[in-house]
């Protein structure tokens, strides 16, 4: 089964036209408080969620947006979780 | 008599309420390491505790090639004690494990790829590895029917031979372990679930599984694709791996006409012809995280046009069985092998991708002195996990291929 992405501005396209961005880790921490391992951390380390997970998304072959979306890892399925607040914010 | 009634390894029944060690997941590299402490260190009241049956994972789904041309001096040394392994286990286990070193045979596509294997050869020569480039003629010598013409989209430039590599019998290398375990008292309980680690005051105190809680101060994360997965979810240690679903096929059964494993990066494929005649081949990994294990038509497309392109006498065969199974990629293409560092008494043994096969034994040799006597051995210091803390990734990725997940 293939990947369907929903671009929020091309709809949904096949997956191969996307390149994965990672997983969401919010934003690059600040350069006051920076040590190697909140760098570390923030650039190499996942969770790597078996279920749903917030991830970056770029539409290479397409209109060129980033984007997250949330998807269901076992799956591939995209999770509606507009409304479900008890999806966790990856740190 | 056809069938053994007798299984190879023991059954356990219940689960006692305490091991000196709990080793999670009965792959390759968890049965590997069991074996090694009971056989070699006199540790003997092991629990294996594997989720679905032993062999379940990339154990019994991986293409069973093993080499030992890595490209770093922290890896090759590894590598190279774990091909000479196989004939000594095989002795040892008294379990034929089906050791064919046939030679692999890696293709070249352009001159920036020769060059590239000109220092990995020396790398590897330098490390007492049997390995040599070869120039377009040699490989067609080697595997005639490769196309050498200028026909492919990537035609051949050379290559690099190295011939005590080849094909283990991945599954015997299970089940071999598995009853080399269970004679020396290791319980391997199957169809449990690891659900939880216990840790209080910095050190672990127990494993919980759906059959109850088991009081241990050692536990071994070897749970392959989900050891990411476990080490974030259970004790909040996020790791530097992307999780892939990476596939593999067979052809139908053919007459032997491919005596060497061949690959080429550029193609994203390799292949060799078992013993029973068929071509497996190996694909790259889905280009994003999952844990499908899926198979696609994208990828029976893709290896058919890249076989084809490089053994044109393969056209027209048909690919009988396709499967597909988890990677657990780091970004430097090499493991983390670590212990004690932030919880006592809890190791890991990850990071493996698609290349933890070949090396699964020594892995299991070194992680067994590790845990038995709480001293990290110098073969394994290079791959703590905090090595990404201090910036010493290691080189082991291609020049030419960059197998991150976001590539
Ligand atoms: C298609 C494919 C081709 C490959 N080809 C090669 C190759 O040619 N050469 C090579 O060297 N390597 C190859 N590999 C890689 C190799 O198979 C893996 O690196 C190796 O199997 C890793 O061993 P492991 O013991 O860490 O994990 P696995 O063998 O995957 O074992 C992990 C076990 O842990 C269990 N588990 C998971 N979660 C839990 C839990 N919560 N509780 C209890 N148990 C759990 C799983 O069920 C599984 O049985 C390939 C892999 C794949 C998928
Ligand atoms: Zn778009």
């Amino acid at each position: 089964m293939a990947l369907l992405i929903n671009c929020p501005v091309c709809g949904k396209r096949n997956g191969y036209e996307f390149r994965y961005g990672g997983e969401d880790k919010g934003p690059r921490p600040d350069d006051e408080s920076l040590s190697q391992a909140s760098w570390c951390d923030y650039v190499h380390n996942n969770n790597c969620v078996a279920g749903i997970q917030k991830e970056w998304w770029f539409h290479k072959d397409g209109c060129g947006a980033w984007f997250t979306i949330y998807r269901d890892t076992r799956t591939n399925l995209e999770a509606d979780t507009s409304a479900d607040t008890s999806i966790p914010e990856v740190k | 008599m056809f069938w053994r009634s007798k299984r190879l390894w023991r059954e356990p029944g219940s689960l006692k309420s305490s091991y000196d060690a709990v080793i999670i997941g009965g792959g390759l590299h968890g049965l590997a390491t069991a074996y090694f402490l009971a056989r070699h260190h006199g540790m003997t009241d092991i629990a294996v505790i594997e989720k679905n049956y032993i062999g379940f994972g990339g154990a019994g789904r991986n293409t069973a090639i093993v080499r030992a041309n890595q490209r770093t001096q922290e890896n090759l040394p590894l590598y190279k004690e774990a091909l000479e392994l196989w004939p000594v286990l095989t002795r040892e286990l008294d379990f034929n494990l089906m050791f064919y070193n046939c030679g692999n045979l890696n293709l070249a596509h352009s001159d920036a790829a020769i060059k590239a294997m000109r220092l990995q050869v020396a790398s590897a020569q330098y490390s007492g590895i049997d390995i040599k480039l070869v120039d377009p003629r040699e490989c067609k010598e080697l595997i005639p029917a490769l196309d050498i013409s200028d026909r492919p989209r990537y035609p051949v430039f050379g290559g690099m031979f190295h011939p005590p590599g080849g094909i283990v019998r991945h599954d015997a290398v299970v089940w071999g372990l598995a009853r080399g375990a269970s004679k020396c008292g290791v319980d391997i309980h199957q169809n449990t679930e690891v659900t939880g680690i216990a840790v209080s005051g910095g050190r672990v105190v127990g494993v919980d599984t759906g059959r109850g809680r088991i009081h241990t101060s050692r536990v071994l994360n070897s749970a392959g694709g989900y050891s990411a997965a476990i080490s974030s979810g259970m004790l909040g240690i996020r790791l530097p791996i992307s999780v892939l679903t990476i596939q593999a096929m067979v052809t139908q059964p053919l007459k032997p006409f491919l005596d060497h494993v061949v690959s080429s990066g550029m193609y994203h494929c390799y292949a060799n012809q078992t013993l029973k005649g068929e071509v497996a081949t190996g694909a790259h990994m889905d280009p994003w995280p999952n844990y499908t294990t899926q198979c696609t038509g994208h990828y029976i497309k893709h290896q058919a046009e890249a076989l084809s392109e490089l053994l044109p006498c393969l056209r027209g065969v048909k690919f009988m069985r396709h499967w597909a199974g988890l990677a657990d990629m780091t970004p430097d293409m090499a493991p983390i092998m670590d212990g004690n560092d932030h919880i006592r008494g809890y190791y890991m043994n990850c990071g493996w991708g698609y290349f933890g096969f070949k090396s699964s034994t020594v892995a299991g040799k070194y992680m067994a002195r590790f845990i038995s006597t709480g001293e990290c051995p110098d073969i394994l210091k290079p791959f703590a996990l905090n090595r990404f803390e201090q910036h010493r990734l290691m080189g082991e990725t291609a020049a030419l291929v960059s197998y991150s997940a976001d590539n």
